[in-house]
């Protein structure tokens, strides 16, 4: 069996476990720059905030309900995160859990004789809560597309469920499917779930009798087959392997007000370079393409550039490298290309493309030993940055002002990752 | 044995080396008798962290657990994963308060009590929102914050 564990609001969950006083209570988070909400407790969902919107636009809802605000705190949630999967791997062992996003988990129950589920899912359950705090719902079924169907229907009803459904039986997975509409199938994006509807296609249960033949030719072919194949209960996507090195690298973020000079965008740019160039070094790649965007106040009406929101231009280096000073040179040069006076920007970011394992790693026979020394240089400032935090060591170009840095009003501490941040307690 | 893994958790708490951490004496000749008695530094999270991921740190700030060794100040090391029992110092939240408190039970009655005579006692009841946080595992009293760049760091970003 297969499950998939899901922490609940996980954002507003994190922010919770320090904060006795608001259980119960709605809580929203807000995304970067407070911009948008990304995370409402059930109490904020009772009250009809809503998942994405301005926040600006839920101001009056939020104040009227006096539900609690926070920007994000991406240290807490990374490290609490950290803790829900590591306790994962200690409970079922480390092949066992694929780590799906910061707050979902595949887990591969396969071992788990059939009369111990229960109590062994029970487990992983409280286990979780009591030692990180953040409380979770867990998904139960022969398939990762079928244990999506249970983990959806396990929090909707979470009264009834206790936050955990199993599917073993085919009556079970039967009137689990008639209860899932097609868009909510891991899998099936708008698109493809207008395109069913179009065919009298609603449910899951209604898809799932359809045969192999028809999905390759309505479903995407190969794609769609596996997601039949899932539904049908016969394993079609494994547990994956973890550490996949990702094949872009962005570093995106908005400016904390808008922005029009442009040694600000420029040192803002430098910082995102060395920041994506610093996550290039993690996963021992390097990178030759670079490119850069900025996205403008209000969309031009004239000029070279009208496609979109977003204006980007990129290079190609002659060789692949993950040294920041040689990734921010061109980057910031591509600001100069991208840059019109006298328009306010709101935003920017930095995309690593072309991303290749790093020969500079260690002394290699055909790189310069120039490289070979810059890369020793990068090793001990990350190491340094690593150890002593807030970026101790950055190049000049990242600038000493940072007045585009982003706005966060509503910012809890970082109780588990700083030390002179700790919880206060009597 | 397969089950065995999934009915009480593996420990693996804060041991993240491998042999190539352990130092050597790197010495030749008579020296060299060093490595074969190498072996790895002494390092606290390994002797004071029992459960990486269920352990967390707080900052006393006030007297009301000085008779148990607690001064205002020091750091505790909170483990989520020990269960409340009697006797124990556990951080309790109490009606939406954190606190530090000894956990007393008895067959009719639990109760919060502080170690400092200035702090009342809490009675657990029907009435109060009473939940174990965790167990305080230890106490980390630093004598001198100044001789430690980092708390020295921390104090001086307090007063600002």
């Amino acid at each position: 069996m297969k499950a998939i564990i899901d922490c609940n609001s996980f954002y507003c969950s994190c922010e919770k476990l320090f904060r006795p006083d608001l259980e119960h209570k709605p809580v929203v988070v807000l995304s970067n720059n407070d911009g948008c909400i990304i995370s409402r407790s059930d109490e904020a969902k009772a009250f009809g905030v809503e998942m994405a919107g301005p926040y600006f636009k839920a101001k009056p809802l939020i104040e009227a309900h006096g539900v609690a605000t926070f920007s994000s705190n991406y240290n807490l949630y990374g490290n609490l995160s950290w803790r829900v999967m590591e306790t994962l791997r200690m409970l079922i062992g480390t092949d066992n859990v694929e780590v799906y996003s910061v707050d979902e988990a595949f887990l591969n129950l396969d071992k788990v004789p059939k009369q111990q589920l229960h109590e062994t899912v029970r487990n992983i359950k409280d286990t979780v809560e009591m030692w990180t705090g953040i409380k979770v719902s867990i998904g139960v079924a022969p398939t990762k597309v079928l244990s999506k169907v249970a983990n959806r229907l396990a929090k909707k009803n979470k009264v009834i469920t206790n936050c955990i459904l199993i599917l073993d039986t085919p009556r079970k997975i039967e009137q689990a499917l008639q209860r899932t509409e097609v868009e909510d199938i891991w899998g099936v994006g708008r698109q493809y779930a207008q395109k069913l509807r179009h065919m009298q296609i609603e449910t899951a249960w209604q898809l799932s009798l359809k045969n192999i033949e028809w999905a390759h030719k309505h479903l995407g072919g190969v794609v769609g087959v596996r997601l039949l194949r899932e539904l049908k209960g016969v394993e079609s996507i494994v547990m994956e392997e973890e550490l996949v090195n990702k094949k872009m690298i962005a570093t995106t973020r908005m400016f904390g007000k808008p922005v029009k000079d442009i040694a600000s965008i420029k040192e803002a740019v430098a910082t995102y370079t060395s920041r994506a160039a610093e996550k290039l070094r993690r996963q021992y790649s390097a990178a030759n393409i670079i490119s850069v965007f900025v996205v403008p106040k209000e969309p031009s009406t004239t000029g070279r550039f009208r496609h979109g929101p977003s204006i980007s231009a990129y290079t190609t280096l002659d060789n692949a490298t993950s040294i920041t000073n040689q990734l921010i040179k061109p980057a910031v040069k591509l600001v100069d290309s991208l840059f019109e006076e006298g328009r306010l920007y709101k935003k920017a970011g930095v995309t690593l493309s072309g991303i290749v394992p790093d020969s500079s790693i260690q002394g290699n026979l055909f790189v310069p030993e120039a490289t070979n020394k810059s890369r020793m240089l990068m090793n001990m400032m990350d190491n340094m940055n690593f150890a002593m935090r807030d970026d101790i060591i950055k190049f000049a170009a990242s600038g000493t002002t940072r007045n585009w840095k982003m706005q966060k009003n509503f910012h809890s501490p970082r109780y588990t990752t700083r030390w002179d941040e700790l919880y206060e307690i009597g | 044995m397969d089950h065995e893994i999934f009915s009480k958790a593996a420990y693996t708490g804060t041991k993240q080396f491998t042999q190539q951490d352990v130092q050597t004496a790197n010495a030749t000749g008579f020296g060299a008798a060093a490595d074969d008695y190498a072996e790895r530094g002494i390092d606290l999270n390994e002797q004071l962290i029992m459960n990486k991921p269920a352990t967390f740190f707080f900052r006393m700030n006030s007297d009301a657990m000085v008779g148990a060794g607690i001064n205002a100040g020091d750091i505790l090391i909170v483990d989520r994963s020990i269960k409340a029992m009697n006797n124990k110092i556990i951080v309790a939240a109490v009606d939406g308060d954190l606190m530090v408190r000894r956990y007393l039970q008895s067959f009719n009655k639990a109760t919060l009590s502080p170690e400092n005579k200035k702090y009342k006692e809490v009675e657990i009841n029907e009435f109060t929102a009473f939940q174990s946080w965790g167990v305080v595992t230890c106490v980390i009293h630093i004598l001198d914050a100044n001789l430690m760049a980092f708390n020295k760091n921390a104090t001086q970003q307090k007063r600002k």
